[in-house]
C-alpha cells in the first residue's frame, strides 16, 4: 500500500473529462448571475433588464446543489457580475463549497479592495473582454467612453492581488484588425488571451448581433496570419496551468475552453459534462444552446441534469450520425456548434452556412484543392431543395423559462 | 520527518477540490496545478479534517486496510509531507482542531 498524489496538467484533465463525459457528471458550470450590464456592447446577445434574477438565497441553494452533484469548475459571468450587490456572499459560498472559481467581467468596477476580496474568496482566474488596444475602437463597441482605459487599469490590480487574468477578444466587423494589438497587449501584460470569431444571435433567436459579424471573406487575413498559427498565446507561467489546456487562440475560438479526445464523436461538452445556468435559474446545455432543460426554482439540479428529456436527447447525438455533416469531406476543418446550428440553421443536427464557409476557407488554407462542404455539395446537386426548418420553433417554445 | 503527535492536519482552505465518483481532484489556485489521489490517498484526504494527527490518520489506515502500523505511519507521513510541500494541507496545533 502506498498513498500517492499525482500532479500535472493535461493527463489528469483528460482523464477527468473522459470520466465525466462517459458518466455525464456536471464537471463544469457557467452561471450568469445577472444580465444587467454597465456596457452596451454592440454584439451582445443578452437583453440587460432584470426579469427576476435568482435571489441570494436561491443562488446559494443552486451552489449547494451543484456541489452535491460533483460540479468542480464554476464560472460566474453576466451581464456584469459586479452589479450583483451580493457577489461576495455568493463567492464566499462557492469558496466554502470548494469550487474552482473563475469570473468573466468587463473589469470597469475593479478596485484594489474588490480585487482583494476576489482573492480572499479563492477566485482563481478572471477573464476580461478587451476588443482592441485602441480606445476609440474598444469604446465604440462597448458604447462607454473611457471603458478601455478603465478596463486596462484593472488588469495590473488583479495581477498584483495574485489573480490570473485572461483577455478575451471577440472579433467582429468593428475590431477585426485589432487582434494583433490585443495579442501585443496580452504579451506586454504577461497574460494569456483568446480570440473568438463567434458572434451569436440573441438568446431569443433574433439576429441583431449578427449584423456585426465579420464576413468569412473578411476573416481570411486573420485565418492566414502566420503569427496566430506560430504563436504561443500564453507565454507566462500560466502556460503550465492545469486548467489552461487551451489550444492556440484561433483553434479555441468556438471551443468550450476545454479540449479533449473524450469529445470524439460528440459535438461538444454541452450537456455531457457542462451546462449553463441563467440568472433566472434556467438550466441550458450551453449559453449558446437556448434549449432550457428545467428551472432551478422548481426543480433540483440533479433532477434536471439526469432526467430532462432535452439533455437526454442532446446526449444521444453523435457527429458520425449527423445527417449532413457526417458525410462532409472537410469535417476535420469544421468547428460546428450545435447551438449555432439550431439558432442559425434551425436544426440542432443540421449544417449551417457560417460553419461550412469557415471550414471551406480553413481547408483551402491547409492546401485542400477544392474544398466543398457537404451542405454546399448537396445544394449544388439539388439547388431547389428545401432546407428543413426543423425544430427551432418547438425548441424556442420549450425553452420558455418562467 | 514530521513529528506525528505534534500537530493536526487540515486541508488547505484555499483549495478547490471535489470527489467525483471514486476520484478526488484537487486544484491549488496559486499555481493552478491539478492533483489526483490514489485510493489510500483519497481515504486519508477524507479524514484530514483538522482534528487528527499523522498517527491518528495512520491508525485509520490500519483499521481499514491490510497494513502494518509501521507501514501505515510511514505512508501517512510521506503523503502528508508531500501534500504539505505542495500546500495542499496545513497544520494546526494539536491542542485546537479546526473543522474542515
Amino acid at each position: 500500500m502506498t498513498a500517492t498524489l499525482s500532479a500535472g496538467a493535461t493527463p489528469i484533465m483528460d482523464r477527468l473529462i473522459s470520466r465525466t463525459v462517459q458518466k455525464h457528471r456536471p464537471l463544469s458550470v457557467h452561471f450568469d448571475l445577472t444580465y444587467r450590464c454597465n456596457e452596451r456592447c454592440v454584439h451582445c446577445y443578452l437583453d440587460h433588464d432584470d426579469h427576476g434574477e435568482l435571489t441570494t438565497a436561491e443562488c446559494l441553494k443552486v451552489l449547494d446543489d451543484l456541489a452535491t452533484s460533483g460540479a468542480l469548475f464554476l464560472t460566474f459571468s453576466g451581464g456584469e457580475i459586479f452589479l450583483r450587490p451580493d457577489l461576495y456572499e455568493i463567492l464566499a459560498a462557492a469558496r466554502r463549497l470548494h469550487f474552482d472559481i473563475s469570473l468573466k467581467t468587463n473589469a470597469l468596477l475593479v478596485t484594489p479592495e474588490r480585487a482583494a476580496r476576489l482573492r480572499e474568496f479563492g477566485v482563481r482566474r478572471v477573464q476580461i473582454s478587451v476588443y482592441s488596444d485602441i480606445p476609440a475602437v474598444h469604446d465604440a463597441i462597448t458604447k462607454v467612453p473611457g471603458s478601455l482605459q478603465r478596463t486596462l487599469a484593472a488588469i495590473p490590480i488583479l495581477l498584483e492581488h495574485g489573480l490570473q487574468v485572461k483577455l478575451a477578444c471577440p472579433l467582429m466587423q468593428e475590431n477585426l484588425l485589432a487582434y494583433r494589438g490585443v495579442m501585443a497587449l496580452a504579451e506586454k501584460l504577461g497574460v494569456p488571451y483568446i480570440l473568438d470569431l463567434t458572434i451569436t444571435p440573441m438568446l431569443d433567436g433574433s439576429g441583431g448581433p449578427l449584423a456585426h459579424r465579420a464576413s468569412v471573406s473578411s476573416l481570411l487575413p486573420v485565418l492566414q496570419d502566420p503569427l496566430l498559427h506560430a504563436c504561443k498565446p500564453q507565454p507566462s507561467a500560466q502556460t503550465t496551468s492545469a486548467m489552461n489546456a487551451l489550444p492556440p487562440a484561433l483553434e479555441g475560438a468556438v471551443s468550450s475552453g476545454i479540449e479533449s479526445r473524450a469529445y470524439e464523436d460528440l459535438p461538444c461538452s454541452a450537456g455531457h459534462n457542462s451546462c449553463y445556468i441563467s440568472p433566472y435559474g434556467d438550466v441550458f446545455p450551453c449559453v449558446q444552446l437556448p434549449q432550457a432543460a428545467g428551472n432551478l426554482r422548481r426543480e433540483k439540479f440533479e433532477d434536471i441534469w439526469y432526467h430532462a428529456p432535452q439533455l437526454e436527447r442532446l446526449r444521444a447525438i453523435r457527429e458520425s450520425q449527423l445527417p449532413i455533416c457526417s458525410r462532409c469531406e472537410i469535417r476535420s476543418y469544421c468547428e460546428r456548434c450545435p447551438g449555432l446550428a439550431l439558432m442559425e440553421g434551425g436544426d440542432l443536427l443540421g449544417a449551417y452556412e457560417r460553419a461550412c464557409a469557415l471550414a471551406e476557407e480553413k481547408a483551402r488554407l491547409a492546401g485542400v484543392a477544392v474544398p466543398i462542404s457537404a451542405l454546399h455539395r448537396e445544394r449544388e446537386a439539388a439547388p431547389f431543395q428545401t432546407i428543413p426548418e426543423a425544430e427551432f420553433a418547438f425548441l424556442a417554445a420549450d425553452s420558455s423559462s418562467d | 520527518m514530521i513529528t506525528p503527535a505534534a500537530v493536526f492536519w487540515q486541508k488547505n482552505p484555499a483549495l478547490a477540490w471535489r470527489e467525483i465518483d471514486d476520484e478526488t481532484i484537487i486544484i491549488s489556485p496559486n499555481d493552478s496545478v491539478m492533483h489526483e489521489l490514489n485510493d489510500t490517498g483519497r481515504f486519508l484526504w477524507k479524514n484530514i479534517d483538522g482534528t487528527k494527527s499523522a498517527a491518528e490518520l495512520a491508525r485509520l489506515l490500519v483499521e481499514n486496510y491490510e497494513v502494518t502500523p509501521d507501514i501505515a505511519l510511514f505512508d501517512a507521513q510521506a503523503l502528508l509531507e508531500e501534500m504539505s510541500s505542495r500546500k495542499l494541507v496545513v497544520t494546526v496545533p494539536a491542542t485546537r482542531g479546526i473543522s474542515p
